[in-house]
């Protein structure tokens, strides 16, 4: 929670704030997500219809909130070729067919047809979000981009994602572990304090060259 | 037009690939669905009867 302070605090200090609108907007819908979650834990439990429900629910208004950061990104990215246009045109599509999809496979349960719904939905757009991240960071790559924040907010998001990945299939390897059960959470502070970071060590003028980071075979 | 056309095959083809991928990871797992948001400890959603 506190990382995500420190982020939006830096963006608006470091008058960043509108220029990464959405990604503060994520950071800040998180902190408001875990508040409310919080307080239902506490009162409700764990298992409690209460909680699942706010889980979910938010879960799905911070994945859908985390893949217009996404689209945010690339955006930026795509702004100097005109195609800002065509990025939001691809993000709308995606998201309408993802929810449409997720619509078609949840349809057939007819108990919890809502609940399920949003979280099939926020699964579904988990890896919709998971491959553009990585397209994404091949356009950085291709395009030659330099902008320092720009190429580190897309490398933690690629890891973040990965990370996620990486943590699920340790999941599915060790379920009963205590200490993979507690991956998630702690992957959870992980954007919010990458993101301060490239804030707080980088100015908006930063550049370098994304092209050393990937070992060229010679 | 063509740009249009080229933006619709693009999202189509990054939903099958996020949807393949998707398969790929969950088909034979047994535990609960990736969520990747916040600190809070995940619910189990509780199996429904018609699934």
């Amino acid at each position: 929670m506190g990382a995500g302070v420190c982020f939006v605090t830096c963006s608006v200090l470091r008058a960043s704030f509108l220029k990464y609108f959405f990604l503060n907007l994520y950071v800040i819908f998180a902190l408001f997500a875990d508040l409310l979650r919080q307080f239902v834990l506490r009162y409700y439990g764990l298992q409690s219809p209460e909680y699942i429900y706010a889980y979910y629910y938010t879960d799905c208004l911070l994945t859908i909130a985390l893949f217009v950061a996404v689209i945010s990104l690339a955006s930026h990215v795509f702004a100097e070729l005109n195609l800002a246009r065509y990025v939001r045109f691809v993000a709308v599509l995606l998201l309408l067919g993802t929810a449409g999809f997720t619509y078609a496979v949840v349809v057939q349960s007819t108990e919890r047809l809502a609940t399920k719904f949003a979280a099939e939905l926020s699964q579904n757009l988990y890896f919709v979000g998971l491959v553009l991240t990585y397209l994404l960071w091949g356009a950085v790559l291709k395009l030659h981009e330099t902008r320092t924040r720009l190429v580190q907010m897309v490398l933690s998001l690629g890891l973040y994602f990965s990370a996620y990945a990486g943590s699920y299939a340790l999941l599915n390897l060790a379920p009963n572990s205590e200490i993979v059960q507690y991956l998630g959470p702690i992957l959870g502070c992980f954007l919010p304090i990458s993101w301060a970071l490239t804030i707080m060590r980088n100015s908006e003028e930063a550049r370098l060259t994304p092209a050393r980071l990937v070992a060229v075979p010679r | 037009m063509s740009r249009k056309l080229g933006a619709l095959a693009l999202a189509l083809g990054i939903l099958v690939g996020a949807m393949e991928l998707k398969t790929l990871v969950t088909a034979h797992s047994k535990t609960a669905v990736i969520l990747a948001n916040g600190v809070s400890p995940v619910p189990k959603l509780p199996p429904s009867s018609s699934n």
